[in-house]
Parts: C-alpha cells; sequence; structure tokens
C-alpha cells in the first residue's frame, strides 16, 4: 500500500495548522469575555448601577465582532478532519467524533441560541432572565472548549478506546475513561483559564486607552477594577495547572517533555538545570549552547528530588524494541485483514500494543512496504525510525517557554493594575496603563504558543502512539491542497483586516457609540459619559 | 405555597450540586476546581465592582 | 432484533432527522440571505430583512454543525470519505458557509455603500451556493461516487472533481434544494416582515414552492432510469462495520425503485413531498403563514425521506468498487458509541427543542423597519 505524497501531508498539515491557529486567535477571547460579561452583569443585578449594563453592553459589542469570526472559522475546524484526515477519521471517529457531537448538542446548540437573545432580548427579558441568558452562554462556551479538549485530549492520550482489527480502527469502550482522561481535564482547565486571561487583559487593554486620554473615565476604570481581579486570579490559576499538565505529560508523553525541555541525555542527578534559554538543534540532537538554573528541573517535573528524567536520546533508543514489535503487527495485521485466520489474529494480539511504531516505520522502509525489509535491512530501518519518534526540539522548547515567560509577566502586570486599581491611583501609572495597552494580544499570543507546544510535542503522532500523523491524512492531489489553502489565505485575510478595523473603530469610539441611539433604556445617563465628574452621581 | 415551591426548587439544585461535586470530585478533580474555580473568579471580580461603589461612596462622604 | 442492528437502523432514521432538521432551519437563513438583495431594495428594508432571522441564525447553524459532528460519531467512515471525495465541492461550500456569520455581524457596523453592498453579495453566496451544494451531494450520492479503499481503510479517489461540479442531475437536485430554502426563508420573511418585504417575499416563496414541485416530479423520473445498487451477496445486517470484505453489489437501471415496489406504503414519502410543496404555495396565496412554514417542513422531510426510501440501506455506493459502498450496515461506529449517543441525543434533543422554541416565542411579532434602523443591537 503506498503512501501518501509527502508534499501532500505537508500542506494538509499547513493547512489545518494555519486553519486552527487563525480559529484559535478568537477563541479564548470568547471564553474569557462570556464570563467576564457575567460577572459585569451580576454587578448590573446586584447594585442596580446603569453603568454596570453599558459596560455589559458594550464589552459584549466587542465581543460580538470576535465572536462571529470565531464561529466561522470554527465551521472549517468540524469540515477539516474529513476532508483532509480522512484516514484519522476512519481510524479514531468512532471515540473522536463522539465529544465533537456531544458538544453541538450539548454546548454549541445552547451558547448560539441563547447569544441571539443575550444581544436582542435587553428590552424582552426581566433582569434576572437575562442575567441567567448571558450565564448560560459563558456556560456553554466553556462547555465547548471542554468537549473539544476532551477530543483533543484523547489525541494525546488515548484512553476509553481499543484496536478493532476487524474494523482496522480504535472502538469506544468506556465514556468514563474519555471524559475524565487526565490529560483532558488538565488541558480544558488550563485553556478555559488562559481564555479568561485573554479576556481579562482585552478590557483591561481597551479600558487603559480611555483612561491616557481622558474619555470614559467612570466607565474605564470599573472595568479595570472587575478585569484586573479577574485575571489575576486567573492567570495564578492557568500557571498551576500549567505545571500539572507538565507532570502529566512526564508520564505519559515523555518525548513531549524532554522536547520541552530541550533534554536530550537522561537526567542523572538532581541538580539537572531547567534551561532558561538554549538553541536545540535536532540535526546534531544536542543544545549548541545552554542557560540553565540547576535544583530546578527534576522538582518541576517529577514533583519530586530523586527521580531521574528520561532524555530523547535515550527515548529514542528505547523505542527500538517497539519499532521491532510494530512491524510485527502490522505484517500480522494485513495477513489478518485478507485472511481472517486465528493464527496471524493472535500474532496481531501479541504485538498489539505497539503497531503504532510499525505505521510509523513504513516510511523508511525499502517501497514503503514493511514486507520488502530483508533481515539485513531491519537495523538501519528500525534505526531511522528511531530518530522519527520524536518530535522537533526547537519548535517545541521556545514555543513553550514563551508562553511561561509571558504567564509570568501577566501575573505581574494584573498584581500591579489590581493595586493601583484598589489604591485609586491608576491614573498616575501612565506608564502601566501603556503596558496594559500593548499588552492586549500578549494572551492570545501566549494561547498559540501553548497550542503550538502540545500540537508540535505530539509529533510524530496525530494519535499519540497508534497513528502517525503522516498517515492520517487524505489521499488528495496537489492541486486541491493548492487550491484550498489559497482560498483560505485570501479569505482569512480579507476577515482578519475586517474585524481589525471594526474593532479599532469601535475600541476607539468607547461605550457612548450606541448609547445616544439606545430608544428605550430610558435611564438619561448615558451623554454623561463625556462629563465623568458628573457621571458619578446620575449613576447614583 | 410559594415558600414551599421555592424551598423545593432550591432543594432540587442543591441535590445537583451536590450530586456534580461528588461524581466531578471522585472522577474530575481538575473538573470540580473548574466550577469552584471560575465561580470563585467571578464572585471575586463582582466584590471587586461592589467595593469600587462603596470606596467611591466614602471618598465623596469625606470631601 | 440484534441490539446492534436496531442501534444501526435508529442512527439512520436520526440522521435522516437531522438533515431534514438542517434543511428546514439552516435552508430557512440561507433562503433569507439569497432573497436579501430581491427583497429590500434600499438599506433600511435589507436590514430589517436580515434582523428579521437576526436573534436566530446562529442558533439554527448549530444543526448544520450537529450535522458534521453526528455523521462523524456515528458514520465515521460516511464522514471520512464523503467529505474526502468531495474535496474541492466540500471547500467551495465551506468558502461560502464561513463568510454568512461574518457577513451578518459586520455588515451594519459600517455606514458605507460599498462596504455593506459587498456584504449583501456575500449574503447571497453564502446563501445560495451552500443550498444548491446539499441538494447536489444528495444527486451525487444517488449516482454513486467514485471511491475505494485499500486494506488499513484509506480511501483512494476514483474520478475528478469535475464530475460532481458539472454533473446535470447533481445540479438539478441543487436548484431544488435552493428553491425549498428559497420557499422556507420567503416564507418566515411573511411571518415576521411588514410591506413591501412581505409581498415580495410572498412572490419568491411561492415561485419556489412552485419549482421545487416541478424539479421534485423530474427528479422522480430520472431516477427511475438512473442506475441503482443492489446487493446480491448475502447481506448481514449485524456485520462488524468495515468496508471491507461486503456482500456483493450489483449496479441495475431502475434499482432505487425496488425498496418502492416491494413496500408500496413508502410512496407516501413522495406524496408528502408534494403535499407541502404545493399545499404550502396555496397556503401562501391565502397568506395562511404558519401553515406555510410548517408544509415547507413536511416539503423537506417528504424530499429527504424519498432518497433516504430509495437507498436504504445504501448511505454512499461506490461506482468503481461496488462492493465497497457504504451501508447503514458497514459505515457506522460501533454499539457501544451508538448506544452512548443515543443516550445523549434522547436526553439534549427535547432539551434543545424546548429552549429553541422558546428563543422564538420571546423574539415573536413582527420586525419594524423603525425599530430596527433606531435599535444600536441591531444588524
Amino acid at each position: 500500500m503506498p503512501l501518501i505524497d509527502p508534499t501532500v501531508v505537508d500542506l494538509s498539515r499547513l493547512q489545518f495548522a494555519l486553519t486552527a491557529l487563525y480559529h484559535f486567535l478568537f477563541v479564548p477571547l470568547t471564553l474569557g469575555m462570556t464570563m467576564i460579561l457575567a460577572a459585569m452583569e451580576t454587578t448590573y443585578v446586584i447594585t442596580g448601577k446603569q453603568v454596570y449594563k453599558d459596560m455589559t453592553q458594550f464589552w459584549g459589542k466587542l465581543f460580538g465582532i470576535n465572536f462571529a469570526i470565531g464561529v466561522a472559522t470554527g465551521l472549517t475546524m468540524e469540515f477539516e478532519f474529513g476532508t483532509n484526515w480522512s484516514m484519522f477519521s476512519h481510524f479514531v471517529g468512532d471515540v473522536f467524533g463522539t465529544p465533537l457531537a456531544i458538544e453541538g448538542l450539548m454546548a454549541f446548540f445552547m451558547e448560539s441560541t441563547f447569544i441571539g437573545l443575550m444581544f436582542f432580548g435587553w428590552d424582552r427579558l426581566s433582569k434576572p432572565a437575562h442575567l441567567a441568558i448571558t450565564y448560560l452562554v459563558a456556560l456553554a462556551s466553556n462547555l465547548s472548549a471542554l468537549w473539544i479538549l476532551i477530543a483533543n485530549g484523547f489525541m494525546q492520550d488515548p484512553k476509553g478506546a481499543s484496536f478493532n482489527p476487524d474494523t482496522m480502527r480504535m472502538q469506544f469502550n468506556s465514556f468514563v475513561q474519555l471524559v475524565f482522561s487526565p490529560d483532558a481535564q488538565a488541558k480544558f482547565v488550563h485553556t478555559s483559564i488562559a481564555g479568561f486571561v485573554t479576556g481579562a487583559m482585552f478590557v483591561m487593554g481597551v479600558s487603559a486607552y480611555y483612561l491616557l486620554t481622558n474619555r470614559h473615565k467612570e466607565f474605564a476604570a470599573r472595568s479595570i477594577r472587575m478585569a484586573a481581579v479577574f485575571g489575576l486570579i486567573s492567570t495564578l490559576a492557568v500557571v498551576t495547572l500549567g505545571d500539572a499538565l507538565g507532570r502529566l505529560d512526564d508520564l505519559l508523553q515523555p518525548t513531549k517533555i524532554a522536547a520541552i525541555e530541550g533534554l536530550w541525555h537522561t537526567t542523572t542527578s538532581p541538580a539537572a538545570p531547567w534551561l532558561v534559554a538554549a538553541l536545540p538543534d535536532d540535526k546534531t540532537q544536542s543544545n549548541v549552547f545552554e542557560i540553565g538554573v540547576p535544583y530546578v528541573l527534576t522538582p518541576l517535573i517529577t514533583h519530586t528530588f530523586d527521580k531521574s528524567i528520561p532524555g530523547l536520546i535515550d527515548l529514542e533508543g528505547a523505542a527500538g524494541p517497539k519499532i521491532l514489535n510494530g512491524i510485527k503487527a502490522i505484517d500480522a495485521l494485513q495477513q489478518y485483514s485478507t485472511t481472517h485466520d486465528a493464527a496471524s489474529l493472535a500474532t496481531f494480539k501479541q504485538y498489539e500494543d505497539d503497531m503504532g511504531y510499525g505505521f510509523l516505520a513504513q516510511q523508511n522502509a525499502p517501497n514503503q512496504d514493511l514486507n520488502a525489509i530483508t533481515p539485513a535491512e531491519m537495523p538501519a530501518v528500525v534505526q531511522q525510525t528511531e530518530l522519527d519518534t520524536v518530535p522537533n526540539v526547537f519548535v517545541t522548547f521556545w514555543a513553550f517557554r514563551i508562553m511561561m515567560f509571558l504567564g509570568f509577566y501577566f501575573i505581574a502586570l494584573f498584581a500591579f493594575m489590581a493595586y493601583f486599581s484598589l489604591k485609586n491611583q491608576l491614573e498616575n501609572n501612565r506608564f502601566l496603563l501603556k503596558l496594559c495597552m500593548i499588552s492586549i494580544p500578549a494572551p492570545i499570543l501566549a494561547c498559540e504558543f501553548g497550542w503550538i507546544t502540545a500540537e508540535a510535542g505530539r509529533q510524530p503522532w496525530s494519535v499519540y502512539g497508534w497513528l502517525p500523523t503522516f498517515q492520517a491524512a487524505s489521499s488528495h492531489n496537489v492541486g486541491y491542497m493548492v487550491f484550498s489553502l489559497i482560498g483560505f489565505a485570501l479569505l482569512y485575510s480579507l476577515f482578519i483586516a475586517a474585524e481589525l478595523y471594526l474593532m479599532f473603530k469601535y475600541a476607539r469610539l468607547g461605550p457612548q457609540s450606541h448609547d445616544h441611539a439606545a430608544p428605550v433604556a430610558g435611564t438619561g445617563a448615558l451623554p454623561m459619559f463625556a462629563k465623568p465628574g458628573f457621571a458619578a452621581k446620575s449613576w447614583e | 405555597m410559594k415558600t414551599f415551591t421555592k424551598f423545593l426548587g432550591l432543594a432540587v439544585v442543591l441535590l445537583i450540586a451536590i450530586v456534580l461535586a461528588v461524581l466531578c470530585g471522585d472522577y474530575g478533580p481538575w473538573y470540580f476546581a473548574w466550577l469552584v474555580g471560575t465561580t470563585m473568579i467571578i464572585l471575586i471580580a463582582v466584590a471587586g465592582g461592589v467595593l469600587f461603589e462603596t470606596q467611591l461612596e466614602t471618598q465623596k462622604k469625606g470631601s | 432484533m440484534e441490539i446492534y442492528v436496531a442501534l444501526k437502523i435508529i442512527w439512520a432514521v436520526l440522521l435522516g432527522v437531522l438533515l431534514t432538521g438542517l434543511a428546514v432551519m439552516v435552508g430557512m437563513d440561507m433562503g433569507v440571505g439569497t432573497l436579501l438583495r430581491f427583497v429590500g431594495k434600499n438599506d433600511a428594508e435589507r436590514r430589517t430583512a436580515l434582523n428579521i432571522i437576526g436573534p436566530h441564525w446562529d442558533g439554527n447553524q448549530v444543526w448544520f454543525i450537529l450535522g458534521g459532528g453526528a455523521i462523524f460519531a456515528a458514520f465515521p467512515t460516511l464522514y471520512a470519505t464523503s467529505f474526502s471525495v468531495f474535496y474541492v465541492v466540500m471547500i467551495l461550500l465551506l468558502f461560502s458557509m464561513i463568510m454568512r456569520p461574518v457577513a451578518f455581524e459586520y455588515r451594519s457596523k459600517v455606514d458605507a455603500k460599498s462596504w455593506r453592498a459587498t456584504w449583501d453579495w456575500a449574503f447571497l453566496i453564502s446563501g445560495a451556493v451552500p443550498m444548491i451544494i446539499y441538494g447536489a451531494a444528495f444527486g451525487n450520492v444517488l449516482e454513486g461516487v467514485g471511491f475505494h479503499y485499500g486494506w488499513t481503510g484509506q480511501y483512494y479517489q476514483g474520478e475528478s472533481f469535475l464530475s460532481y461540479l458539472l454533473n446535470p442531475f447533481a445540479v438539478m437536485c441543487g436548484v431544488m434544494s435552493l428553491s425549498l430554502s428559497i420557499y422556507q426563508g420567503g416564507t418566515f420573511l411573511m411571518l415576521r416582515g411588514v410591506e413591501p418585504i412581505y409581498s415580495r417575499a410572498r412572490l419568491f416563496a411561492s415561485c419556489g414552492g412552485l419549482l421545487a414541485a416541478v424539479i421534485f416530479a423530474v427528479g422522480g423520473l430520472w431516477v427511475s432510469h438512473l442506475n441503482g445498487y443492489v446487493f446480491t451477496g448475502a447481506v448481514n445486517p449485524g456485520m462488524q462495520a468495515t468496508p471491507l470484505g461486503g456482500p456483493a453489489v450489483a449496479v441495475q437501471a431502475g434499482a432505487w425503485l425496488n425498496n418502492y415496489n416491494n413496500h408500496p406504503i413508502l410512496w407516501l414519502a413522495p406524496v408528502l413531498g408534494f403535499v407541502g410543496m404545493l399545499a404550502g404555495t396555496l397556503a401562501l396565496r391565502l397568506h395562511l403563514k404558519v401553515l406555510a412554514w410548517w408544509l415547507g417542513a413536511v416539503a423537506w422531510a417528504g424530499t429527504i425521506s424519498t432518497v433516504g426510501f430509495a437507498m436504504f440501506p445504501f448511505l454512499m455506493p461506490s461506482s468503481t468498487n461496488p462492493s465497497q459502498s457504504l451501508t447503514v450496515w458497514n459505515a457506522t461506529g460501533s454499539a457501544y458509541n451508538l448506544g452512548w449517543m443515543l443516550f445523549f441525543a434522547a436526553v439534549f434533543v427535547p432539551i434543545i427543542l424546548s429552549y429553541t422554541s422558546w428563543a422564538f416565542y420571546v423574539m415573536r411579532g413582527k420586525v419594524k423597519t423603525e425599530t430596527i434602523v433606531n435599535d444600536p443591537h441591531s444588524y
């Protein structure tokens, strides 16, 4: 069976990565903004002050601009498993498709139906009813993330399914294991709360702009207060969960954690340094230079002072026997697929756990045919395949570091902002306000790098240990891929241009842009934003 | 009657909360942490907003 | 009957229900999108038309997403193969679909003629193209699709994408699907809209209903001469779900009518389709808008079950290797998976239907141009 043209695989990966990264530009903001809107509206219901309703509506408007494009690009993701990863869909659809379907049933329907009411139902619903709707939207958008990350968790650590040689695919066998997979759990909380951070930074940054330009000051001060508190706790939670994920990867995906830490050789003493910076070279399998802090790595990863952490070169060596077993498993499976005899089934069952490594060896076999490997060629094939079992270290190492450094930066920024907001001294700190403004895209960037760490670190697998990425793709020709890539590039560029244009326009315009026309609210407090001194009074 | 329905409603909410907490606590500690944590994050942010209003009021009274 | 067979049949029925729900709800919005430039002569009218579906389009669109997700989970091999085999067509569908959410949110946010005109064109494309492709997919599947499988389950393409794009029968099915969506969208515009949108929508909807009925009749005659697929080997409905090593399948002209000849009661489906289209158009002329909307749903249900009954148990026959055709028996998920999915569908579909109806109830009543233009929240 010939493998898929490597160019097509690369283009398929490129397309998926670009569309997923693009989609993920908008998702975190949705996850966080819905929660912040819920918090703001709660304050409105508790205090009864119009300014909090205006806050909910204004931030809701900016959220809407972002949400539309998130929905649109999410459609692409739902399609792409089928259009570009046919073998993946066939191989794990029985278990991977289920969380996606449940996401639609449980979360996306709720979010999309109620978001209409959230935007259009202000005058048709009572205060508590509208608040309940806002909470449902927030809950639903995060439930969406939950099911998507359960699916992603399966790719990282396949739990809840087993391979069936009669149907040639993984079949679902434990709902509880799938849903409560530790990887899915930690990943969901980490991602969802990273979204909270993104939302908080957005609100804080735009509000900082108003303070800097002396507009809507009362509105901005309140927004910053809520966002800074919200963001500070969230960032702390994100870092905690990041640590938990690292601990899990150490147990479940040793190649990923070794790549993240740029660790080529197994650690021998607890003094092993944690690398602050390094230049990993994937060709020579070593770090060209490194700066590290001793005694940090071992407790950080293993949460002990004595365990060792396996390095990549040793992990490659350990894969050797698995590759030999895997080749036997695939040979037996191919035999079984035509004869359905008990003997080849028994052979396959014996080596089943390593079958993924057999798939992985295909690309190094003569004519990509495992049956054609002569005993003399075997060591070379195994050695070649061993090198293929580890991810790209440079990308994983640096993607992780950028994300992590940004995370610690956010803690500091939110902490300062919360402090000065409590002291009511925001306006004296123009430097801090400027920093907030330019930091708006930083959490989004951190989320993107987090995604890169998780998915680049998963390579060469699309389903860890079971299905190599190069085998998961659809057998298209290059022309198809060029067509779709150009189309996506054009459409998505237009979208981002339009969305940024509108974001800037409405953020610059500020809250009163939609207040002056509001015919119904009838509070009369609206034009007073322009005169902050007067405004505080009118909200009493 | 109205009090009774209210009581019944709250009892149902409580029951769901307990079942959710026990299930999540047993099988999904991180999910449980998310539920508790997110509630906390929202409530503290709301408290921050309410505190702002109180501060404003005190400030005005003081001046 | 074995539980697995029962689950397979239940999911085949649910697939039909989903495809119908998708056609009715998404089709309605697509119809409004297609008609936007024609029922609204000026900006205020167009905004009114948009805001009629404004609070609902997003929820309705989830039918489409759910359709994709449910096919992925319940029919993994069908999802894997059909989406890849129809690659170019699917990508075109995607390109047109993703314009719509953006168009809704962005169109009225800038007060410039050219900006709004551009997005109005986006509405036309993102309304008409997906509906044509949706119908054409049914047409292509009825005619058989060129694909086969290797031993690992990887599919191989047997035909060029041009044969799916430039296929007269499929294009005709696409036009029918577009007509029905125009009918449904027009009817909803009448329900919530006022003059002059009301009369214009009524005209287009009536034409849509009649055209659909004509194409439905022509299509029926065409299918009776089309190559259909029949099992010639022994069929085991409880088989392990794999397209490899299945029973032999023969290609015969007119075979898609076999089910109807064996079970004449199935003729009710096409009859229902015609009743929906014709009585619906009549109801429109009599200004019975609610009745007309529901008759439109009946028309879709009739049409889709007509196709489903004709093909059962085939889902996507292979023209290059008929014995590897995807059927209800060989393309589903495992029993365990289908069981869990059924549980979730049983719990959540009633909940979804109730809050969707509630949302329509909350936003009930005519949408007036004055309110739209003055309301800062409107599209």
